[in-house]
């Protein structure tokens, strides 16, 4: 250990650059000219610039006097706005472009939007003095940017890359050979609509025939629904256009199988969040009021390294540690951009992958112990008491629970009904309490009640059951470990978990917790459910300088004031079980009841059958290739990229995928060919980010009402269809579903207020009637002028509002457009110490739902409270017991990057600044294994190798091996496919680096085959994969 | 900034930045040796630029949007943020440093007596500019900035440098990287006018401003808040990015490499 000698600060330079890409930096500059002289090169013998000072630099997009402010555009170029694809936070931004060529010059933010501009202008605001305000003039632009972040900055490269698919394919050869032939529009739909021997490899059947609405797939099983369930339709996530793709997939085409990207992104983390705001159907979450808050734990999640929404949280963390308004710590296996000593009050705690509940659970005891919880807000038993109190919604702390072992309501509170005082499920059918004077009262008819209550109550039918209060269940549950036992488990030491807690406690209702990603952990739903639990704790939801829900959106694409986009003539609603079993109980199955009939054991189901999960694509796709419950015969995916995001997804499926014979038909809608839609038959090119139309909203992270709105603001680069269209997702769901005569689509398919009907022949027919009901909801926007026009770069917009919609539209319309959407002004957003968009529902310490639900792998009961468990395989047993850690000593976790994404890898401007992504592997781990820095490594898991570069440091926790995500592709790019004989570019380095998915695994205790995925939720499991590395070379 | 960190370094680092704030007040010219006269720009203004750390997030935003805006070849860069691990002397907690890097248009730029051509100059508003009309490629300027400001670039053969985007400020527009700056770390104005946002942060945070390698006498009028002075001497860091390494563990190399 002769290193611990060395002057830690001195050592800790080592570890120069990460980010601004080793190679890449202006140290370069060093050696090159050095060089040239060496090889006498005199003279400038390269291309003549534009101008001998300003070199090649773009010309300015307008300018501004000094004196007067007066501001001059440049005729050659616009500035429009619209949305950014290069995240899901989906910032609103402005683009330049230059009129002579439509190329896409430069990108920055929108200065309406919040997303993008901490303190975003008024609607009211013309858009020329917009312009100003961002501008050198009296160093406006300075006290608010709005602005786009390096990858934000980088996307527009991705409208010209090389990479792109700008035409319609079908493959040529097996599927996954990446070989194509280019197609006609009308042939792909003819073809995918039609079915026939599109291979040469037997019949195949098309959306005509899988269009079958009465046929049930399987007459045993009733509940699977019609044949129409066959298709299996996927997306990315909503950039804007989910409800047209739903329009298509639940109303018209009417099957249930639809799936997206949330399963192996943060769905363990939106289930606690559900489970504690009472929202088991929408998963709703919070986030930190930064500006408000005092105190914030970031648990599994990085401001300023990721998150969403990124710049703004990003941006809010920077300037409350400039100001210090704010203590915060990053608890979190990995040191990333969010832990500066640039600024005092801030710090990273290490912890252990997948260890989260232990850490939460002990923050909960101690604060249970301690009085560190707001009494005053959990004692408030309903909603007549919180109003009595001001505040807007209460918690069922104090709701008594049944907890006799065996009884057929355990696990449901105590009602009124169930003392026979009320009608069960009436209006005064509420939860039970214990009163200040011990008495059992209704919680609506009491001012405050006891938070600790464990006692025996007869029910009406005399029956003694023992009943518990949520925090009763809540204590035992957090003592179920000692202190010492969770701070072994999670590795952080308990004197800095006492600490922690006690400045938790100390900040009162404006300390908060913020968690995400970190989460999807082989126990993550209750990790989530425990750490969101600390909010509730600190009765910080709806307060000031607490937890915020969100102002939400203006929603274009309801029944709004112009036109009914929800409902049209002839709407089907989707039938039948979700492929991923989720949100169905397994004990109404027919298999269940088959089994109970024959005297059989019904647990554990052939599968998990999630009834708490919402459909999830981790199931969707292995459960559907193997035939369980129901084989399907046709996949449509926009965007999506499974077998690249879910953790050991594609050594699990992609031979399955690429068989016919498991799935018939597959189409991909995308501008470029990822790593699953390598496996398609046909490949539909889409728009990309700025040639799309669409309208997307905050997601949470800002706590006014938004809508950003975006539109082709460049002419799609893709083929076009015979009526002129550009090729998108749009015109494919629409010719589909023309060409099979679906409702909702063609003509006569939108209803507008007076109930005339219009048609959907092409995608401004939807997205402009849903920008009229966007813009003119509420009190309606008025008419944009000339000036507005002008400098938002409307022009090419104004014909298709002309023939698209009613004249008193086009102006409210246009003044939308104008702004790139409509925002609530910016404004304090506060009633006093309450947030004005306010959660109203009642807070759940326990949740009756998920104290009710069964794990069908083993029969039984799951927890209606956070507790601590080990990560868990799908039969229940523990991870560890399965695979040791004598035999895998680490855990691989990842994190996002603060630059490359899922699919950034094309983009050469990333690259150049983080070419690849070395692993993060701990001082003590590497001498463990006789590694060091910049040693070339093999990690194995049990569903995996790769080889890696170790990055050796202090930055990781001990046992923990860290996997920045974006990297290891195999498609995007990184092998070339071939059309119509002719290859891709071949450029070795979009292979670079390595995807932490390789290492995922298929779950050994499952009969269905899947990969290991978090029991109640469904979601991947990517944090805590259990590794092995060992040295390659130095 | 704590006080354990305010060690002698630190010190020097300070009342050197401090320092270089003088001649501006009087004028830059006075008692600069060796140095052209400067020529072109406003000589009403002088621009500088104060880079918030405490409001830096490391995002690179800065980097991409002055790649873009000023066409710089892949690989070469007119300003970027490197990114360090660093361990706190006092406490041994593990944080990131984040520094952003550019040119310090210095007030005694080393980089402009040494061009044979007078191809490099400093324009009376004290932005360092090249004349790539004259520029030959020599790169004696190159290594003459002890900040690796500068490179040749590979197209025009010719210094190419960080203009503080003067193309954009003639227009009253803000550069690329401040525009584009994500936490509000970069303050650019003139520095003469004392009711810019940069004057008045200037005056207000004099004490606590560092400038890169002060020891150097180059005067830089990047101004550094909540600088770790370890930083302020060039760290003897070791990339990090060491093999970009194919899916086998062969080396590539970097694909922008010039």
């Amino acid at each position: 250990m002769a290193e611990s000698r060395v002057d830690p600060s001195r050592r800790r330079f080592m570890k120069g650059a990460v980010a601004a890409g080793g190679a890449a930096t202006f140290a370069a500059g060093y050696s090159d000219p050095l060089l040239k002289m060496g090889k006498g090169l005199s003279g400038s013998a390269g291309e003549k610039p534009e101008h001998r000072i300003h070199g090649n630099s773009l010309t300015p997009e307008y300018s501004v006097d000094p004196e007067s402010g007066e501001l001059t555009l440049n005729p050659d170029q616009r500035v429009a706005f619209t949305v950014c694809y290069g995240c899901t936070t989906k910032c609103g931004v402005r683009v330049r472009v230059d009129n002579a060529t439509d190329r896409v010059l430069r990108v920055a933010g929108n200065p309406y939007n919040p997303l993008s501009a901490d303190e975003h202008l008024p609607m009211r605001t013309p858009v020329a003095e917009a312009l100003r305000g961002l501008s050198a003039h009296g160093d406006q632009g300075q006290h608010n940017r709005s602005t786009a972040c390096a990858r934000g900055n980088a996307m527009m490269a991705q409208i010209d890359s090389p990479f792109r698919v700008t035409h319609c394919l079908k493959r040529v050869g097996a599927r996954g050979d990446r070989e194509w032939q280019k197609i006609s529009f009308e042939q792909l739909i003819e073809e995918v609509c039609e079915g026939g021997d599109l291979f040469g490899e037997g019949e195949v059947e098309g959306l005509r025939a899988i269009h079958d609405v009465a046929t049930p797939i399987d007459p045993e099983n009733p509940e699977y629904g019609p044949k129409a369930n066959q298709l299996m339709v996927m997306e990315a996530t909503d950039y804007g256009r989910s409800a047209l793709l739903k329009r298509f997939a639940f109303n018209a085409f009417g099957t249930r199988n639809y799936g997206h990207h949330g399963s192996y992104c943060g769905l363990a983390f939106r289930m606690g969040s559900g489970a504690v705001m009472n929202d088991m159907q929408k998963f709703a979450h919070v986030k930190p009021d930064i500006q408000n808050a005092r105190f914030l734990m970031y648990i599994g999640s990085a401001p300023s390294q990721a998150g969403n929404p990124f710049k703004r949280q990003g941006r809010l963390i920077a300037q409350a540690r400039a100001a210090g308004t704010l203590d915060y710590v990053v608890v979190d296996p990995a040191l990333n951009a969010s832990a500066s000593h640039a600024a005092d009050h801030n710090r990273w705690v290490p912890i252990r992958p997948g260890s989260d509940s232990a850490f939460a659970m002990a923050l909960i005891q101690w604060l249970l112990d301690n009085e560190g919880y707001a009494e005053d807000f959990l004692e408030l038993p309903g909603q007549a008491a919180a109003e009595s109190a001001g505040e807007v919604t209460h918690s069922n702390a104090t709701h008594l629970v049944i907890d006799s072992e065996g009884h057929s309501r355990r696990g449901h509170f105590l009602r009124v009904s169930d003392l026979g005082r009320a009608e069960a499920g009436s209006d005064g059918d509420v939860p039970m309490v214990m009163s200040e004077s011990g008495e059992l009262v209704d919680s609506e008819s009491v001012m405050r009640a006891a938070l600790f209550v464990d006692r025996e109550v007869s029910l009406a039918d005399g029956a003694r059951v023992r009943v518990k209060s949520s925090m009763t269940l809540l204590r035992e549950a957090a003592h179920e470990h000692t202190l010492a036992e969770y701070a072994a488990h999670c590795g952080i030491p308990e004197a800095t978990i006492v600490e922690l807690a006690r400045r938790y406690a100390s900040h009162g209702r404006r300390a908060a917790v913020n968690c995400h990603g970190g989460m999807m952990s082989g126990n993550g739903f209750y990790a989530a459910f425990a750490v969101q639990m600390l909010n509730l704790l600190a009765g910080n939801h709806n307060r000031k300088g607490g937890s915020a829900p969100g102002g939400g959106q203006f929603n274009g694409t309801g029944s709004g004031p112009r036109y009914d986009l929800a409902d049209f003539p002839g709407k089907r609603g989707p039938q039948g079980i979700f492929l991923s079993r989720s949100r169905f109980p397994y004990e109404k199955s027919s298999e269940y009841q088959r089994k109970v009939a024959a005297g059989e054991n019904p647990y554990p189901a052939r599968a998990p059958w999630r009834s708490l999960a919402p459909p999830t694509l981790t199931e969707h796709l292995p459960s559907a290739l193997d035939g369980y419950p129901y084989p399907i015969k046709a996949v449509i995916g926009c965007m999506a990229n499974p077998l690249y995001g879910q953790a050991g997804l594609e050594a699990l499926v992609a031979d399955k995928l690429a068989d016919p014979r498991r799935l018939g038909l597959f189409v991909a809608i995308d501008g470029f060919l990822n790593e699953t839609n390598r496996y398609a038959d046909y490949i539909v090119p889409d728009s990309v980010m700025y040639e799309v139309w669409g309208f997307t909203g905050a997601w949470r992270g800002a706590l006014g009402k938004m809508t950003t709105a975006c539109w082709p603001v460049v002419e799609p680069r893709q083929q076009k269809t015979q009526e002129g269209e550009p090729v998108s997702m749009d015109s494919f769901f629409i010719a589909v579903a023309k060409r099979l005569g679906l409702p909702g689509f063609g003509d006569e398919a939108i209803p507008d207020a007076e109930g005339n009907l219009h048609p959907l022949d092409r995608a401004e027919d939807f997205y402009l009637r849903a920008a009229a009901n966007v813009a003119m909801q509420g009190e309606p926007l008025p008419a944009a002028d000339e000036s507005d026009i002008a400098h938002a770069g409307l022009a090419p917009l104004l014909p298709k509002l002309e023939r698209t919609l009613k004249p008193e539209e086009r102006g409210p319309v246009a003044y939308l457009y104008a702004r790139g959407g409509r925002y609530e002004d910016f404004e304090a957003h506060f009633d006093g110490e309450n947030l004005t968009s306010a959660w109203k529902r009642t807070l759940c310490v326990y949740n009756e739902r998920v104290g009710t639900s069964i794990n069908t792998q083993n029969g039984q009961r799951n927890r209606g409270v956070p507790c601590h468990s080990l990560p868990k395989l799908a039969d229940g047993r523990d991870m560890r017991g399965v695979f040791s850690e004598e035999e895998w000593p680490l855990l691989a976790f990842s994190f996002k990057s603060n630059l490359m994404n899922s699919y950034a890898i094309g983009l050469e401007r990333l690259r150049m600044i983080k070419p690849y992504n070395p692993v993060m592997m701990h001082r003590q781990d590497a001498e463990r294994f006789g590694i060091a820095h910049g040693d070339t490594i093999r990690i194995e898991s049990p569903g995996g190798s790769v080889v890696a570069l170790a990055l050796v440091g202090e930055g990781v926790m001990p046992g923990a091996l860290g996997i920045e995500h974006g990297y290891g592709h195999r498609d995007l790019g990184a092998t070339p496919h071939v059309i119509d004989g002719e290859s891709q570019p071949d450029l070795e380095w979009l292979r670079a680096g390595i995807n932490i998915n390789d290492l995922g695994f298929e779950d050994p205790t499952r009969s269905v085959a899947g990969t290991w995925l978090e029991p109640i939720s469904g979601a991947s499991v990517r944090q805590g994969l259990p590794i092995r590395v060992t040295r390659l070379a130095a | 900034m704590d006080s354990i960190r305010r060690s002698l370094l630190g010190q020097l680092a300070r009342l050197s930045a401090g320092a270089a704030l003088v001649p501006i007040a009087s004028l830059a010219s006075a008692g600069i040796n060796d140095q052209p006269p400067r020529r072109e720009g406003d000589s009403s203004k002088r621009y500088g630029m104060l880079i918030d750390l405490r409001q830096c997030i490391g995002c690179q935003a800065c980097t991409v949007a002055c790649h873009i805006e000023n066409a710089a070849p892949l690989g070469s860069f007119r300003t970027t943020v490197s990114q360090y691990e660093v361990q706190h002397q006092e406490s041994g907690e593990v944080a990131t440093f984040m520094l952003p890097r550019l040119c310090n248009h210095c007030e005694n730029p080393p980089c402009i007596p040494v061009c044979p051509v007078e191809a490099t100059f400093q324009r009376q508003d004290g932005i360092v500019v090249v004349d790539s009309d004259r520029c030959v490629g020599c790169a004696y300027c190159v290594n003459a900035c002890p900040y690796d400001a500068r490179f040749i670039n590979e197209r025009t053969q010719t210094a190419d440098k960080c203009t503080f985007c003067a193309h954009r400020l003639e227009a009253g527009l803000l550069p690329a990287c401040v525009e584009s700056c994500v936490g509000g770390a970069r303050i650019i104005g003139d520095m003469r006018d004392p009711e810019s946002q940069i004057s008045r942060m200037l005056d207000e945070y004099r004490d606590e401003l560092m400038v890169l390698q002060p020891e150097k006498n180059t005067l830089p009028q990047v101004f550094y808040l909540g600088m770790d002075e370890r930083f302020v001497t060039r760290p003897d860091a070791e990339p990090v990015a060491l093999e970009v390494l194919d899916p086998h563990g062969k080396e590539m190399g970097y694909e922008f490499r010039h």
